[in-house]
């Protein structure tokens, strides 16, 4: 085991140095010190025994190619190999983000659904990244993730792992969070690496785990070889609507129990279908990144702010009723964008593109109370034009009418009209 | 209120991490010492990993074993909850004795074992300096075959070369779990170790693959032995006869 002492320098791959400040941290597999880095504050993981030479060169080429995405906390430099043993430069992660673990023990919750939404995103998009530059990712679990509960914004860490699709760090993640397929002892892939997307995406949404309902509760030792049963052979969804022999316990999962019905229906049909038995049994027929994109985009476009109670609400649109109050919600504005159905209510807002920034707000003519304006929070001017044909520019922060028929060009890429319903 | 504000925590599974201590005369002055004054400070390090571990709750349970035997609480307690009293040191060595002790309460109905959100298998260390003094095998043999006992991670540690390491082997079901330190600092370390370790993979959801608990505990603690001095793995491989023919 090899440890470093404040003051001591570790010479970096390609040259410089850091010079260790204090420790920071430690694992199973190494400890993570402050350290300096030509006057910048930094993180470097060094590992408790020198791993193999693959595993270094491994390192090394991810350290070359760069991030694929900023949801990771990705290795910026490699050291020189050293005092017994190696290491790696990453940014040091904000005070603001928390373990997903925290989450799931209720000691954290997002500040809203807005900030839910736009880590589902983030997470999904790191993933789409992360294949496009032919990763995968092995060693998935609730401690690589960070999230900052107020945004939503997510870091992924322990990158280290990150290996080319079809080889094996040797370092693998927990059972509760891989595919079927990897817990009988597969090599991971991007298909796997999708199932374990899917899971986590459940567990940010109804915080309680989608395998583990009353056939798991009922087991009273959780042996290794029994949860190879219940997440890989012998794994039920706990909402698997032909076979409920796993169905979520009252009093024990009460998150998931509280939040299935009223969260929105593609949701629900979405988890149906990706952890049916016939998903399960085929890897490659799984959801790509891209469409859990679209739908997470699809499900912010019906989150509104209530005009009644003030809180956040998923709308059902053949129910348009808030899910807190009960109420029902005026959704007869509506911002059309593409195949995509922006609902519009005085207070919410709007995610144009896929970047997790509000690109809008809604709000409500001081002078009319019955008339909602759109205000510009993009840097860029939109063009509108009115149905009578005159054009008009909005510039950043103002604000422009919701009336019917108006057609705005928030960018090149994104033209949308206003449609008022019974008008 | 939002929705939001009603979260729960997820439920967790429980994991029981049993200290089995000889207290038998020849441990009396430092080696009980020593014992005491690890178990207090590493009680703290397995409330901090308990607590912020979603997959389990870390649960403590502890037997001294001489001329009789005894758990310190006649249930598992939460880590910041188990007060450690220090045990004294005389009398022999039950080792059976506490083999079936132990027993008994590896069980839902009749023991230790309950949990509404069910349990992880359970760690068990072992830490003896001598050899058992009563008829150990037919305890043992009893505590073999229970269920829970097959599937808990079991690592002894031998105080000293007086500790009767085949039969802490036949307990652990390897010698690669039996770990023999020489000094009083060592015993400490390696008891700090030991817990530590068995508990973060205890308490956690296995890791896909081949490799057991088990073995992952054994394997951490001895790329951690190798840095205590005066400690070691009970079949260290001695490579020096083959160093010149080999060259
Ligand atoms: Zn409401």
């Amino acid at each position: 085991m090899s440890e470093l002492r404040t003051g001591e320098k570790i010479s970096l791959l390609n040259g410089g140095f850091v010079t260790i400040k204090k420790e920071l941290g430690r694992g199973g597999q190494g400890i993570v010190y402050l350290v300096d880095l030509n006057g910048q504050p930094k993180a470097l993981k060094w590992y408790h025994n020198m791993p193999d030479v693959s595993f270094y060169n491994n390192l090394a080429n991810n350290v070359m190619n760069g991030a694929p995405s900023s949801a990771f906390l990705w290795p910026e430099r490699i050291s020189e190999r050293q005092k017994g043993s190696f290491g790696y430069v990453m940014a040091l992660r904000p005070q603001n983000y928390f373990e997903f673990g925290n989450f799931l023990l209720a000691k954290k919750s997002f500040k809203s659904f807005q900030a839910m939404m736009a880590a589902a995103m983030k997470i999904c998009n790191g993933f789409m990244m992360l294949h496009r530059f032919g990763y995968s990712y092995q060693d998935l679990n609730d401690g690589n993730f960070f999230i900052d509960p107020d945004t939503g914004d997510v870091l992924i860490c322990d990158n280290d792992n990150v290996m080319p699709q079809g080889e094996k760090s040797g370092i693998m993640g927990k059972a509760r969070y891989m595919a079927p397929e990897i817990v009988a002892g597969g090599i991971p892939d991007k298909y796997s690496d999708r199932f374990s997307l899917s899971v986590i995406l459940f567990m940010l949404f109804y915080a309680n785990h989608p395998f583990e309902g009353a056939k798991v509760v009922a087991c009273p030792c959780m042996t290794e070889a029994y949860e190879k049963k219940f997440y890989g052979s012998e794994a039920v969804f706990i909402y698997d609507p032909n076979n409920k022999t796993n169905l979520p316990v009252r009093g024990i999962h009460q998150n998931v129990i509280r939040r299935w019905p009223v969260m929105p229906a593609e949701l629900r049909d979405t988890f149906i279908r990706e952890f049916s038995p016939e998903m399960l049994k085929n890897p490659q027929s799984r959801m790509i990144e891209q469409n859990w994109g679209k739908l997470i985009a699809s499900l912010r476009d019906k989150l509104v702010i209530c005009p009644h109670c003030g809180e956040e609400t998923f709308i059902d649109e053949a129910k348009p009723q808030c899910m807190n109050c009960g109420r029902d919600v005026d959704v007869r504005r509506r911002l059309k964008l593409g195949l995509r159905t922006l609902l519009l209510t005085n207070g919410t807002r709007l995610f144009i593109d896929y970047d997790n920034t509000p690109d809008a707000r809604v709000a409500v003519n001081p002078q009319d109370r019955n008339m909602l304006l759109l205000q510009n929070l993009t840097k860029e001017k939109w063009t509108a034009e009115t149905p009578s044909g005159k054009v008009k520019s909005v510039e950043p922060n103002e604000f422009m009418p919701v009336k019917h028929g108006i057609k705005v060009g928030f960018n090149a890429a994104n033209k949308g009209e206003i449609i008022i319903n019974n008008q | 209120m939002s929705l939001l504000d009603e979260t729960v925590s997820v439920p967790r599974r429980t994991m029981t991490l049993f200290f089995m201590i000889d207290t038998s005369g020849s441990m009396a002055g430092s080696k009980i010492g020593a014992v005491n004054d690890a178990v207090v400070n590493v009680l703290p390090m397995l409330d901090e990993i308990s607590v912020t571990n979603p997959d389990a709750e870390i649960k403590v349970a502890a037997l001294e074993f001489s001329t009789g035997c005894n758990w310190l609480y006649n249930e598992p307690k939460l880590a910041n909850e188990f007060v450690w009293q220090d045990v004294q040191a005389n009398g022999l060595t039950s080792l059976g004795a506490a083999c079936e002790e132990l027993e008994n309460k590896l069980s839902r109905s009749k023991g230790f074992m309950q949990s509404a959100s069910g349990s992880f298998a359970p760690a068990i260390i072992l830490l003896s300096d001598g050899a058992p003094t009563d008829n150990y095998e037919a305890g043992l043999a009893k505590l073999k075959a229970n269920n829970w006992f097959k599937s808990a991670i079991k690592v002894a540690i031998a105080i000293g070369d007086d500790a009767d390491k085949e039969v802490l082997a036949k307990f652990t079901g390897t010698n690669e779990a039996v770990f023999t330190v020489h000094n009083i600092d060592a015993l400490k370390q390696i008891i700090r170790v030991v817990a530590v370790t068995s508990s973060q993979i205890g308490s956690k959801s296995s890791t896909a693959g081949d490799t057991t608990k088990q073995d992952q505990v054994i394997s951490e603690v001895q790329n951690a032995v190798d840095n205590i001095d005066g400690a070691e793995v009970a079949t260290k491989v001695d490579g020096s006869s083959y160093s010149d023919d080999w060259d």
